[in-house]
């Protein structure tokens, strides 16, 4: 008796299948009819972060649902805590099989989306790309915190403007999430160039990745410390990695005075840092704003309006922003319905000011 | 004892069809049956491991470096096919070898070594995940970097369909099916039955018990090496860490799937039905509109009622019968 139980299950299994495929001619896809406007109530945007739990991310997503409350469309937050290809991947596709009408990502990487984002876009959910931008031919459009050039010239400046003698010879350290992300490479690409013209004396000792995690980050920032020893600013343009190098240099019982250390985080994170003179200085753009920009312009999109490269669009409590061609940030591809919109602004957050923001 | 199995198979299916109709009820989409389908796409590479895992676990050992295997094979398609240049099929052919030859390796110091499954697996877990990094960093890509740019055919590995049917649903019926027929109609599979109910006394009735652990092992490699290759398909890109977020899945499936983590007894086909009941789990709850984040919550709360639900009603007899005893010898005055 025991033995033929399991067949029929198999039995049943591969009967169903079949039943199901046989009436699965013409549905394969889901599709969204795009006939003009959609009322505002009727459309769900899924707003991905690279990962849940971090401070900056979670600043984008309360952006991005005050956005969506105001005007009144749905906004998802779906991510996983640790940001992996395959997790949002996972998450994209299920975004598309729930009948999403846009995504608003910040990519973990650069190609590794391409598939399930091409996936999206034939079944005709609109993809917006925040904060770390994807291969442009599959999105679009990026809102961006600034070009490269905006943010590597600023995360020298930071640098600079607190030591003794800027031209002089400095020791300069890289520390920042991964060697593939692609907006902070892009960044400290652009800053590189910047230092030869600007700084030709400094000295880049080395570039490290905390890839996103915590702990690893920590471990990262104090063993930079050790091993070296006359080390002048280490700077972090990475949300994860610039808290975890001010407590590796509290940990060290360092100050300011002893090692510079600057780049980008959320206010939020780095108060206390700023408080007790470990760091003087880091920079950000107002994350909230653009978590509320990323899911406006996916929501704008998916009511069937039409956005093009050069043209213009006033958003409520941001003002009117102006879409760029994709070759601000330095692609090759181009295309009236795929573009990049920058950032009106960015902060640089001091003793002075940084309690003047809250996210 | 042995019925126990079917009827919790039941259960499974039972679990399942609820949980197709609660879903269904919470989000008409659900329903859709590509939507169902193209779903397999995430959970299969877990599956055809668990599928094989069965097989190790029932032999009474454990297997954790699956995960990743997956990793290795991944990096070593993408090398072999980009960097080197041999044709994608071979370098496919190749990768899965050496998910095979990393099981080996496991299977031979487990079952001849006598060192304990548990810490084998483990360091191969380290082991193989290191050495995909390090390969990755010795073809020039970082660790964190993928190797991209496979053909258009490699990726409708994962992408195309047969007769509107997903490759992956495919994938996964084959390989069940090769695991089925070995395990429950082979005498390869009674083998491995008989091992884990007690290896010595398999070894007097003439079983070269040491050979069947090693090819679990084998098997659990080969499947991870074939779940390698099917994710770098789907992802259209190699990576190193490709898999080293399916460690716990697999075993919870295995152990959802009625196989018990002691050894002795296990069915591929519960593994199946769980495998499906945690990958629909996972996509009714997003079209639910909960948060991924949380997802991991609903699968602990399913393994841990469902193997409390699996013992209860495996031992609820023989308690009731061992209180009921207790309460007379009470009476009789005898303890």
């Amino acid at each position: 008796m025991s033995k033929f139980k399991p067949y029929l299950v198999l039995i049943g299994m591969l009967l169903v299948l079949s039943i199901m495929t046989a009436c699965n001619d013409e549905n394969g896809e889901v599709s969204n009819e795009n006939g003009g406007e959609k009322d505002a109530k009727d459309i769900e945007v899924v707003f991905i972060p690279k990962m849940t739990g971090n401070a900056f991310f979670e600043s984008g997503n309360t952006g991005a649902q005050q956005m969506g409350k105001e005007i009144g469309f749905k906004v998802k937050y779906d991510g996983t805590p640790e940001g992996t290809v395959a997790n949002q991947v996972q998450i994209i596709n299920s975004a598309v099989n729930s009948g999403a009408d846009a995504i608003a990502i910040s990519s973990v990487s650069f190609d590794g989306l391409n598939q399930a984002l091409k996936k999206a876009l034939d079944a005709g959910v609109k993809v917006v790309t925040w904060d770390s931008d994807v291969d442009p031919e599959y999105r679009s459009f990026y809102v961006n915190q600034g070009t490269p050039e905006i943010l590597g010239a600023m995360l020298v400046d930071m640098a600079a403007e607190q030591m003794a003698d800027p031209n002089g010879v400095n020791q300069v350290a890289w520390f920042y999430s991964s060697p593939t992300v692609p907006d902070q490479n892009a960044w400290v690409d652009y800053a590189e160039k910047y230092i030869k013209e600007k700084y030709p004396k400094w000295e880049i000792v080395t570039k490290q990745y905390g890839e996103g995690n915590e702990q690893k980050s920590l471990q990262i920032g104090e063993s930079i410390i050790d091993s070296y020893p006359d080390l002048a600013a280490v700077i972090a343009p990475d949300s994860t990695a610039l808290p975890a190098m001010a407590q590796a240099a509290e940990n060290k019982g360092l100050t300011a005075e002893d090692l510079i250390i600057t780049g980008f985080a959320s206010p939020n994170s780095m108060r206390g840092f700023i408080e007790n003179g470990t760091i003087n200085n880091h920079g950000l753009w107002d994350v909230q704003d653009q978590g509320a920009l990323a899911v406006y312009i996916a929501y704008y999109l998916a009511q069937g309006n039409e956005l093009k490269v050069g043209g213009t669009l006033d958003v409520p409590n941001i003002g009117e922003i102006k879409v760029e061609s994709n070759t601000v940030q330095g692609y090759d591809f181009e295309a009236d319905d795929s573009g990049i919109i920058v950032l009106p602004e960015r902060i640089v957050f001091t003793k002075e000011n940084t309690s003047d923001y809250d996210f | 004892m042995v019925n126990k199995i079917p009827k919790w198979n039941l259960v499974l299916v039972l679990v399942l069809i609820s949980e197709i109709i609660v879903f269904g009820l919470i989000n008409p989409r659900f329903w859709n049956i590509s939507i169902l389908l193209n779903s397999f796409n995430d959970f299969v590479a877990i599956a055809i491991i668990g599928f094989f895992v069965t097989f190790v676990i029932i032999t009474g050992g454990i297997d954790i470096s699956g995960g990743s295997i997956i990793g290795l094979t991944s990096v070593v398609t993408g090398i072999l096919s980009q960097l080197v240049g041999l044709n994608i099929w071979i370098a496919v052919i190749i990768a899965i070898t050496v998910g095979g030859l990393c099981g080996l390796i496991n299977g031979i110091l487990i079952a001849y070594g006598r060192v304990q499954a548990m810490v084998i697996t483990l360091g191969g877990l380290l082991l193989y995940s290191g050495i995909a990094i390090v390969l990755v960093g010795v073809s020039g890509a970082s660790s964190y970097e993928g190797i991209s740019g496979f053909s258009e055919e490699f990726s409708s590995l994962a992408y195309g369909t047969v007769l509107g049917i997903p490759n992956s649903v495919i994938l996964f019926i084959g390989m069940f099916l090769i695991a089925y027929v070995l395990l429950h109609l082979t005498k390869y599979g009674r083998y491995v039955f008989l091992t884990g109910i007690n290896q010595n006394a398999a070894d007097y009735s003439g079983i070269d018990t040491k050979k069947i652990i090693a090819s679990t092992y084998v098997l659990s490699g080969l499947s991870a090496g074939v779940a390698g290759v099917m994710l770098t398909s789907y992802l259209g890109s190699a990576r190193a860490d490709f898999g080293s977020e399916y460690l716990m899945s697999i075993l919870t499936i295995v152990v959802l799937g009625g196989t018990l983590i002691t050894g002795g007894k296990g069915g591929v086909v519960g593994t199946a039905l769980a495998s499906i009941i945690v990958g629909f789990l996972q996509v009714g709850l997003q079209m639910g509109g909960i948060s991924t984040q949380y997802i991991g919550l609903a699968t602990g709360l399913l393994l841990i009622l469902s193997v409390a639900l699996l013992s209860v009603s495996a031992g609820s007899k023989n308690s009731i019968k061992k209180l009921l005893m207790i309460k007379s010898n009470i009476k009789e005055g005898e303890v």
